[in-house]
């Protein structure tokens, strides 16, 4: 499988909440289905990213996805999960503009601005819009191991169905312990897409570090 | 806060190019036990039976690494002691101190309840040969259930071929679209699968708070459904009905309580946790198994004459299925009979579960908090849970091991049934070889 882009992160976490599954309909194309985590309960799951080693420099980026059924493959290719992202933000600009043609991730067109603040029981992430706040996100740890994660990202570049292998590795903890928490703030980015009752705390929080997100090349379906 | 690192700023700038389109790099596969049932569960795609060959390719090497210790054949009645043949090995482990079942009472082997079931079987068969609502009641049915609403204290039962089609046909017979249900968010997959064939709306409260429930219920106008469970299964916990009650009455909520693991076995008559609570009257429907507490198999909901005579009617997954077999509900008489009539097996119960409590926590066992005779062995390690439920195994235990997706992601454990017919030599045997085997594995808390 040929690497398109091979980003290595500091620090990222991607943090599961509960949200309606008619909202999780109305953000996917007709070709994709919500998965539930429970009977009219989609996943909404919410990324955020420090990468600290591109061609770039250092950058965050922040994105929203919904979670759906991964194309089958044969096992040992076998995605875990798929996502399907619906908004992504970044404090770059070059790194907006390199990943939207690599891509077709749609970016909102203004930089952000994103504080990770890490402390022993949790790592906190602040964004910012034009000094507004958008979001604050925190994720709490279980235990660590090194691990690999493959997941399919479905895109649309206009009419066309686009998708991905992603392949993220690195330190990483999960669990389901309900210790993190979100709030979304009323901000034009978030407005349009979540105005609709999203769970405020996550129901399962993935927190990685000091690893590689590695996405594969875009296959057209 | 002093030890606060704020990396969004100082992250340290080095770069190195992306890597282009055409360099070859296959990923690195993950193990298959990282994988579980939920990574085959959906599938996209036109062909249903594609994910048959990925998951076979998968369970054909987990299976040997842990998948085999379920579903395991016992040789034995359920007893406290059981043989079960090792699939893995292809031997047979006997007397293994059995925590697995559900004999809560030990009744499904008592030689009343086997008499009962041979002399019904001597006069009826083995199965009903109908539905209940053509050919399949027969007179013991009928008997059984007038028995049932009296032990309740209800005006009428309507019995089921299992505990599952008990709440499925209760939940689907009653709600419609366009309707409300709030169900705890650990309630069982049969209230799960009853909301979604009820088609009405679904919404799951944080589990035991009554806050978040208040929440859900609000801004709802129309007919609203409160599920709960008596007792937990995964946890052992209990509901804080008095509380829950509460909301439910505020916002005109009907409340249905399903008491699969407690009825028989709770309360000053061993109605269940909502006597227990002093609040079995103001609890609108009560459902429940025979296949846990009686040790036989079925389910059950008690309730008005008015409720029972409505779901016999609309209840679809009693009225398309087979009745009990009359051989099952005479072993069912019988088992009902005896738990009226020795509450002493009810004192004997919770002296175990205290006793194996204490045994347990003397030796550093996690066992979470369960107020009940479920008790739950933490373990929170989904990778090893396998390897130590095969040593639990080999060492003469029986017991289950549950993981992700029966519970959280990292909150494994072994399920733990304590029966009123272990004996002291049993509990002690048991907690001592679960805390040695635990303890190589550096999950006894000193």
């Amino acid at each position: 499988m040929s690497v398109v882009g091979s980003y290595r992160f500091h620090t990222g976490v991607s943090a599961f909440f509960e949200m309606a599954t008619a909202d999780a309909r109305a953000l996917l194309p007709d070709h994709l289905e919500p998965i539930e985590v429970r009977h009219q309960r989609s996943v909404l799951s919410v990324n955020a990213f420090l990468f600290d080693d591109s061609v770039v420099g250092p950058y965050t980026e922040v994105m929203f996805a919904v979670i759906v059924p991964p194309l089958v493959a044969a096992w040992g290719q076998h995605a875990k999960a798929g996502l399907f992202p619906f908004l992504a933000a970044t404090t770059s600009e070059e790194a907006r503009r390199i990943k939207s043609e690599r891509f077709h991730f749609p970016y909102y067109d203004q930089n952000i601005d994103a504080q990770f603040i890490e402390t022993k029981d949790r790592v906190r992430i602040r964004v910012f819009g034009a000094g507004a706040p958008i979001l604050d996100l925190s994720v709490t740890p279980g235990a660590w191991e090194t691990t690999t994660h493959l997941l399919q990202g479905f895109m649309m570049n206009g009419t066309e169905r686009l998708r991905t292998i992603l392949q993220i590795s690195g330190d990483y903890t999960v669990h389901e312990n309900e210790g993190g928490d979100m709030t979304l703030f009323p901000h034009p980015i978030t407005t349009d897409l979540l105005r609709q009752e999203v769970s405020p705390y996550p129901f399962r929080e993935h927190w990685f570090k000091n690893g590689t997100e590695v996405f594969h090349k875009l296959e057209a379906f | 806060m002093s030890d606060n690192k704020s990396v969004g700023a100082q992250a340290p700038v080095r770069r190195i190019e992306l890597e282009e389109e055409g360099t070859h790099a296959p990923p690195t596969v993950p193990g298959a036990m990282e994988y579980d049932y939920t990574n085959f569960y959906f599938g996209a795609g036109d062909d249903p039976f594609a994910l048959l060959e990925p998951f076979d390719d998968w369970y054909s090497q987990v299976e040997p690494a842990g998948y085999y210790l379920y579903e395991l054949p016992l040789h034995t009645q359920p007893g406290t002691r059981v043989d079960i043949t090792d699939t893995k090995t292809g031997e047979i482990r006997r007397g293994l101190v059995n925590f697995a079942s559900y004999n809560y009472l030990g009744l499904s082997y008592r030689p009343e309840v086997k008499k009962a079931i041979q002399e019904a079987a001597e006069i009826f068969g083995g199965g009903a040969s109908g539905s209940p609502i053509l050919s399949g009641t027969t007179i013991l049915h009928k008997q059984f259930a007038d028995e049932m609403a009296a032990f309740k204290g209800k005006e009428a039962t309507l019995l089921f071929p299992t505990g599952y089609s008990a709440n499925v046909g209760t939940i689907a017979g009653l709600m419609r679209s366009g309707d409300l249900i709030v169900a705890d968010q650990f309630a069982h997959a049969s209230i799960v699968d009853g909301m979604i064939l009820s088609k009405a709306k679904s919404r799951f409260f944080r589990h035991n708070r009554a806050d978040d429930l208040d929440r859900k219920l609000s801004g709802f106008d129309g007919k609203k459904l409160v599920i709960v469970e008596g007792v937990y299964s995964m946890d052992g916990d209990v509901p804080p009905l008095p509380e829950l009650i509460e909301v439910c009455k505020k916002h005109g909520a009907r409340l249905m309580i399903d008491e699969a693991h407690s009825a028989f076995l709770f309360g000053p008559t061993g109605k269940g946790v909502a006597e227990d609570q002093g609040v079995e009257d103001e609890v609108d429907i009560h459902l429940g198994t025979f296949s846990k507490s009686l040790g036989g198999q079925g389910g059950y909901v008690v309730g008005s004459q008015q409720l029972i005579n409505y779901l016999r009617g609309f209840s679809r997954s009693r009225f398309f299925s087979c009745a009990l077999s009359p051989v099952v509900v005479a072993g069912l008489r019988k088992a009902l009979e005896i738990s009226q009539k020795e509450p002493e097996l009810r004192t004997k119960l919770w002296d175990n579960v205290a006793r194996m409590q204490q045994l347990l926590g003397e030796r550093g066992v996690p066992i979470g908090q369960s107020t009940s005779h479920v008790i739950p062995i933490m373990v929170r390690d989904d990778a090893r849970i396998f390897a130590i439920g095969e040593e639990l195994m080999r060492a003469g235990v029986f017991i289950n091991p549950v993981r992700y997706p029966a519970v959280g992601k990292h909150k494994s454990r072994f399920r733990m049934s304590i029966s009123a017919a272990h004996t002291p030599e049993d509990l002690l045997e048991g907690a001592t070889t679960i805390a040695k085997v635990l303890d190589r594995y550096g999950l006894c808390q000193s």
